[in-house]
């Protein structure tokens, strides 16, 4: 799946590339169903049907995603022609404006 | 002395948050000596750090919905609102984010960090942000308890205090 070459040669492998992209997406995306669940009691009541709680259906959504995301872009190898220094990049930037976002939402919306 | 299973599950979230916390700061450590002698050590560091923050969000969210509805009220009637409102609200939902973070670093550890600078910069940046984001959600929880303890402070009778 992963060549060795990769390695050697300061790329990703695409394991390693798909996931690091799966995971940026995955927590931009736990950053908007957050925002939005609690925006929306509809979304909110309706992710509590599914677990009995909200905050566990959106952590079994979360883990689905990064895990499917990974194993599709792994198998589709989209990620592995990203240039690691921008995949990097963009995930410290998901992160960022989740911390941001999340701490900007619950203190002021 | 009585202790519950309620403090038992929440010592528990806490002691393996700031274990994962440690472990991603070791493994950040090991990447910046990035050598073929610590690859395996390395790879391990990344193993016990998702397995840390896997155990923190299991039993950090078997608390959080068994546990703490109650204490939620009491802070929410209490002196610091925004214990919950803003530091548990965001809490919960960052937390999400520095648990992908540690099920991406025993991935990302599987390259040859000694010999790809693209991959140890990768490793680098999960495991700090895991340090960073990590951190802000135990200082989060402990905002969380204080907020839990001026609302029971308040409601004590004032001999007491």
């Amino acid at each position: 799946m992963d060549s060795g070459a990769a390695s050697g040669s300061g790329r990703l492998t695409a394991t390693t590339s798909s996931f690091a992209l799966a995971a940026a997406i995955t927590v931009l995306f736990n950053t908007a169903l957050s925002c939005a669940k609690d925006a929306s009691a509809p979304l909110k009541a309706f992710l509590k049907s599914l677990t009995d709680h909200d905050w566990t259906t959106q952590g079994l959504i979360d883990l689905a995603l990064f895990i499917a995301l990974g194993l599709v872009f792994t198998k589709t190898r989209i990620a592995e022609s990203i240039d690691p220094g921008r995949l990097i990049l963009g995930l410290i930037g998901a992160v960022a404006v989740a911390g941001i976002g999340l701490g900007l939402w619950f203190a002021f919306v | 002395m009585h202790i519950s299973s309620s403090d038992v599950v929440l010592l528990a979230h806490a002691g393996f948050g700031v274990t994962g916390c440690l472990a991603a700061v070791w493994v950040f450590a090991e990447a910046l000596n990035a050598q073929p002698g610590n690859a395996v050590r390395l790879h391990r560091g990344a193993l016990l750090v998702a397995l840390c923050m896997c155990a923190a969000w299991i039993c950090g969210g078997y608390w959080y919905v068994h546990f703490y509805p109650p204490e939620r009220q009491l802070i929410l009637q209490g002196p610091w609102p925004f214990a919950h409102n803003l530091f548990m609200e965001a809490k919960e939902h960052l937390f999400f984010c520095t648990a992908i973070l540690a099920l991406l670093l025993p991935i990302a550890t599987r390259e040859k960090l000694y010999s790809n600078p693209a991959a140890r910069k990768l490793v680098l940046s999960i495991a700090g942000l895991i340090a960073i984001t990590g951190l802000t959600v135990e200082g989060a929880g402990a905002v969380i308890d204080h907020g839990v303890k001026v609302a029971l402070l308040e409601k004590a009778p004032k001999e007491n205090r």
